[in-house]
């Protein structure tokens, strides 16, 4: 059987997967610098990471052109559309967790001058990002390798990415009755709020995962029926 | 999965048995909508020989009514050599051979006694090049089918049975002003829809089609995937195709054959629904086919 790779079109595909991917790494690097910028109040940092946001931007809008081509030129069919179809979702995921930075970073100068009114609420904020920037290595680790397994594990680590951000949910309910410290919590709970997104978003390109393995879609948690 | 096939017996409704003439109806009854004529073809075990030579092997699978099956794979894997045995024409070949089972709606096509132009006009064959008898007209190329194979026919009726094989093609309204003039003079797209106008004048259940747009433009193309859209509600349908996006937008149906290497037999690798084929076939041959790793 002669083979013939279409080695152009292949090597092009595999060049975007690997973009799409790399946009993961911006998120890591943004999402980072936002924990940094939490943890000193560093609004400079913030206006950095929000100015950023436009190569994860740039990012997205050149895969997504690429991968439009790809499709009206190359009629991909079997795993190589499986893996466009997922590669359209993940960017968009990338994109959004971009955007998450860019509202905690949005909110630091909202937070003042003061030292924070509860430092464990930040304490919880900042565990949250590490954990959850290990799920943004996790999830393009398992895309790399087509791992459903090392994919599905993206659950139960945002679980506690999810218990993280119910206890500082808890810790605002308890900050008092001073409107001050009241806006302070709320400000902290936006923040916690998107990094929770993020992690979600995460566990969704593991469910892209799986897609391009099994060629079945599957919510991994169904969030309007959990188990 | 192959969808389930609807067995009805041919004396049941009074259609054509293999062996004899339509039972009840004449040729002139209006067809009506789905499933009219449209049979299962099993093949079982099939294998076919040019001589020495093993050119498909132990081919196996269910071509359901009504639905578009496509034979794809890449050249020389038998595709073509196995739609031919669907309707006998493989034996047509000097030194060809046959060994297994066909069957249309259960009755063997290969049996004793069996008369294998009956087979033939039942399940018709349209060809890669449209090749309408150029000395004919329009109206004699629909009608020669009937001219050859049945007793007299009166003109009204044979009027009749053009016009309504000229819809049945889309074609009658290109062609109505000018049924005597020579199908020859048509476009290379309008001459295969008279070519299959003249398979389906004679009624048959199933139409086997032969890279039937091969040789035609993109738009002439698509004039025929509609026909045959259209026809699948009355015929059984099978097409061979090296245009896989023609199979994916086509058919129902997709089985792929592939062969080993060069001078081994062709055989099916598999076969199912058309969107499962093209968007997560169980097989890597097939995954490498379709996606163009090799061809």
């Amino acid at each position: 059987m002669p083979e013939i790779a279409r080695a152009g079109y292949l090597e092009e595909l595999a060049s975007l997967e690997a973009s799409a991917l790399g946009g993961l790494d911006l998120v890591n690097i943004a999402l980072g610098r936002t924990m940094e910028a939490v943890e000193n109040q560093d609004v400079e940092l913030a206006q950095v990471v929000i100015a950023d946001d436009d190569r994860i931007d740039g990012r997205y809008l050149e895969v997504h052109q690429s991968l439009i081509t790809l499709l009206a030129t190359q009629s991909p069919v079997a795993t190589d559309l499986r893996l466009i179809s997922a590669l359209l979702h993940v960017l968009k995921g990338i994109e959004r967790m971009g955007d998450q930075c860019v509202n905690v970073c949005k909110v630091i100068p909202l937070t003042g001058n003061y030292a924070p009114v509860d430092p464990r609420m930040v304490e919880l904020i900042l565990k949250m990002g590490a954990h959850t920037r290990t799920l943004i290595v996790q999830a393009k680790r398992a895309f790399e390798e087509r791992d459903v397994e090392m994919a599905r594990d993206l659950v139960r680590r945002d679980d506690a990415v999810d218990e993280l951000n119910r206890e500082c949910f808890h810790l605002a309910l308890e900050i008092g009755d001073d409107a001050d410290r009241r806006e302070w919590a709320m400000t902290m709970l936006l923040a916690a709020r998107a990094i929770e997104r993020i992690g979600d978003n995460a566990v969704d390109i593991g469910e892209q995962v799986a897609f391009v393995v099994t060629g079945l879609f599957r919510e991994f948690e169904d969030a309007s029926h959990p188990s | 999965m192959l969808g389930a096939a609807t067995k009805r017996s041919a004396a049941e409704e009074g259609k054509p048995t293999m062996t004899g003439r339509p039972a009840g109806r004449t040729s002139t009854e209006p067809v009506t909508a789905t499933g009219r004529g449209a049979k299962t073809i099993e093949a079982r075990d099939v294998n076919l020989f040019y001589g020495d030579f093993h050119a498909v092997e132990d081919v196996t699978m269910t071509i359901a009514p009504n639905k578009v099956t496509a034979l794809i794979g890449s050249s020389g894997c038998g595709k073509t050599t196995f739609l031919r045995s669907l309707n006998r024409m493989h034996e047509l070949t000097p030194g060809a051979r046959v060994d297994g089972h066909v069957s249309l709606d259960g009755e063997d096509i290969y049996g004793k006694g069996v008369d294998p132009v009956e087979v033939r006009r039942l399940i018709g064959m349209v060809f890669q090049q449209p090749n309408p008898f150029p000395t004919m007209s329009i109206y004699d190329n629909v009608a020669a089918g009937l001219n050859l194979n049945s007793r007299r026919v009166p003109k009204s009726q044979k009027d009749s049975v053009v016009e309504r094989s000229l819809r049945g093609a889309n074609l009658w309204e290109e062609v109505k002003d000018r049924l005597d003039k020579p199908g020859s003079g048509l476009s290379g797209g309008q001459q295969q829809r008279l070519c299959i106008a003249r398979a389906i004048a004679v009624e048959p259940e199933v139409l086997l089609m032969d890279e039937p747009c091969s040789a035609l433009d993109p738009l002439a193309t698509l004039a025929i995937e509609d026909l045959i859209s259209e026809l699948k509600n009355r015929y059984t349908i099978v097409i061979v195709t090296h245009n896989m996006q023609q199979a994916a937008r086509a058919s129902d149906v997709t089985a792929f054959f592939n062969l080993d290497a060069t001078g081994k037999p062709g055989h099916l690798v598999e076969v199912g629904a058309t969107n499962e084929i093209f968007t997560n076939p169980t097989q890597k041959q097939t995954e490498d086919y379709v996606s163009g790793r090799f061809g």
